[in-house]
């Protein structure tokens, strides 16, 4: 019966922009489809419901190894993870994460986005990350890099109006994303210029 | 009055709805009951102790009771009830689920009033109010009521078809140095943050 | 005293509403509140609201989400992540209150003893189960008084 299924190895989670995933080894029996099925435990479960385990359906008796845990992992307090081999009847040991997870520990990129000058305005598009996310955006007008302005935005893919530009002159942006729900912020992205429109226009 | 034995098919889909906290019981009448049926409808604050019955709307052959006035306290949650009779005979009372004012009303869009100079626009929002009893009672605007209400403003240079957004917390928002000649559309919508609330966009 | 605390309540109230109508449907009493009645929590002073929030995190940790489970892992999930949520909110209001040694008025110490008497007055399913289906009226009044 069980013995015959080892529990899956190789275990971790990988966690990039808030979106957390379950990964580990196949368990592999010649002319078999091993499924898994995956549980996850917070703190709370730790501490006060005698360290109970979650089951998650979306992963239940699943042929892949890999689990989006995204929507359990929803609190900042640390998680435990673990999966095991089902086969038939057939039930592996539980394969448990090493350590604890705590989504503060995802990695952040620094966000996509377009600047763009319309005549005299300046405008940035974002490229969505996901619900947690709102965005610092920075910008200045070039050579004047004392005096940079912040706007805080979560508009995004959609063009979000920054200010209006002195005629001719060029300014320079950049954003990091930021998660409230951690109290983190990714690095800064790239700057990106655009020179406003001269006054010797065809609106004289 | 004694209840009689309710053997009538129950009214259904019985459901607040509420537009700015004006609060209104809808129903659909019972499968396959035509004309001639008449409702009662009842009401409970969630935790006191009795059902209210409405007299306005006792007997009535309509399949909507405006309560508004007797769910304005948006600080409680709330139960109604409906019943239907017919040549006789009745069905159960049949219940809402539990209504919550504040995260169960959906919010109109901002008014929006637009002035403009040959190279830009000025634009005011005003948030709705508050359903109130009587044009004299005083107004209440829903700014008041959710303290985090944003508005997002969409500005559409119709020439272009190039649309710009704008996030603002008060209620003024001045957009210079435009194209002269060019004709902007301005719309606006309401964000609440949380409780999660918006309305739709204005026309 | 005041307690700047940052937690997620728009995490907590997107948790409460995916599962709002199915916890509510699963408590019949209507003429019962556990949080709400006789005194509603908007009646409290300014001063008190520290010390109250504080004791009833603890209250929701300590007593509500773990007679809470049912058939439905979805619902379960939820509940999960609404009560670590709870969980690491309540620890940071614990800190808070040290710090700023919040005291607890008379009236907020009244009100939490009627919100325990209302509790410990049900069978401890329907109890945990009512008062999981009141969190609105907690964030509300959390919202309203930020």
């Amino acid at each position: 019966g069980d013995a015959l299924l080892p529990a899956p190895q190789s275990i971790s989670i990988l966690s990039t922009n808030m979106k957390h995933f379950l990964t580990w080894s196949p368990v592999i029996i010649q002319g078999a489809t091993v499924r898994y099925s995956v549980e996850f435990q917070g703190e709370y479960e730790r501490e006060y419901a005698n360290g109970s385990w979650i089951p998650i359906s979306e992963c239940s008796l699943t042929t892949a190894t890999l689990c989006n845990v995204t929507q359990d992992i929803s609190a900042s307090v640390p998680y435990r993870l673990r999966v095991r081999a089902e086969l038939g009847s057939a039930r592996s040991p539980w394969g448990t994460t090493e350590g604890f997870f705590t989504r503060a520990m995802t990695s952040l990129t620094p966000p996509q986005l377009r600047v763009l000058a319309d005549g005299h305005h300046l405008l940035v598009e974002l490229a969505d990350m996901g619900p947690s996310f709102q965005f610092h955006v920075l910008y200045w007008k070039k050579g004047q890099e004392s005096r940079v302005q912040q706007k805080v935005t979560r508009e995004v893919s959609s063009v979000v109006h920054l200010d209006t530009m002195e005629a001719g002159a060029e300014y320079c942006v950049k954003a990091q994303a930021h998660v409230e729900a951690i109290n983190r912020s990714s690095s800064f992205s790239p700057t990106q210029c655009v020179r406003a429109q001269g006054d010797t226009s065809l609106w004289l | 009055s004694g209840e009689l034995y309710c053997s009538l098919p129950n009214p259904r889909n019985v459901r607040f709805e509420s537009i700015n906290m004006k609060n209104v019981l809808h129903w659909s009448a019972p499968e396959g009951t035509g004309d001639g049926v008449f409702y009662k409808v009842k009401y409970a604050v969630y935790g006191v102790g009795k059902w209210i019955r409405k007299p306005e709307c006792r007997n009535i052959n309509r399949t909507w009771c405006d309560l508004s006035s007797e769910t304005s306290d948006y600080e409680e949650q709330y139960y109604a009830s409906v019943k239907a009779f017919l040549n006789g005979t009745c069905s159960d009372w049949m219940e809402t689920t539990r209504f919550n004012p504040l995260t169960d009303t959906k919010i109109d869009p901002p008014m929006v009033s637009v002035s403009s100079t040959d190279r830009s626009i000025s634009i005011i929002l005003t948030a709705p109010e508050k359903w109130k009893r009587s044009p004299e009672e005083e107004s209440i605007s829903l700014l008041q009521v959710y303290p985090g209400l944003q508005y997002n403003v969409s500005v559409l240079n119709k020439k272009t078809k190039k649309r710009w957004f704008f996030s603002i917390s008060n209620n003024t928002l001045v957009v210079p140095w435009l194209e002269p000649g060019t004709a902007y559309c301005v719309s606006a919508q309401i964000h609440v943050t949380t409780p999660v609330l918006d309305s739709g966009f204005s026309k | 005293g005041s307690c700047r605390v940052s937690m997620s309540m728009a995490e907590i109230r997107a948790g409460f509403t995916a599962i709002k109508a199915n916890i509510q449907s699963r408590d019949p009493i209507r003429t019962l509140s556990i949080l709400s009645h006789p005194h509603s929590l908007h009646k409290l002073k300014p001063s008190d609201r520290c010390c109250i929030t504080h004791q009833l995190f603890t209250f929701y940790v300590d007593k509500v989400f773990k007679h809470c489970r049912t058939e439905d892992s979805f619902v379960n999930r939820k509940i999960s992540s609404i009560a670590n949520s709870f969980l690491s909110a309540s620890r940071k209001l614990g800190q808070c209150r040290e710090q700023n040694n919040c005291v607890c008025g008379e009236e907020s110490t009244e009100k939490f003893k009627q919100i325990l008497a209302n509790y410990e007055g049900l069978n401890v399913t329907s109890a945990a189960m009512k008062s999981l289906g009141e969190l609105d009226i907690l964030l509300d009044w959390m919202e309203k008084s930020r």
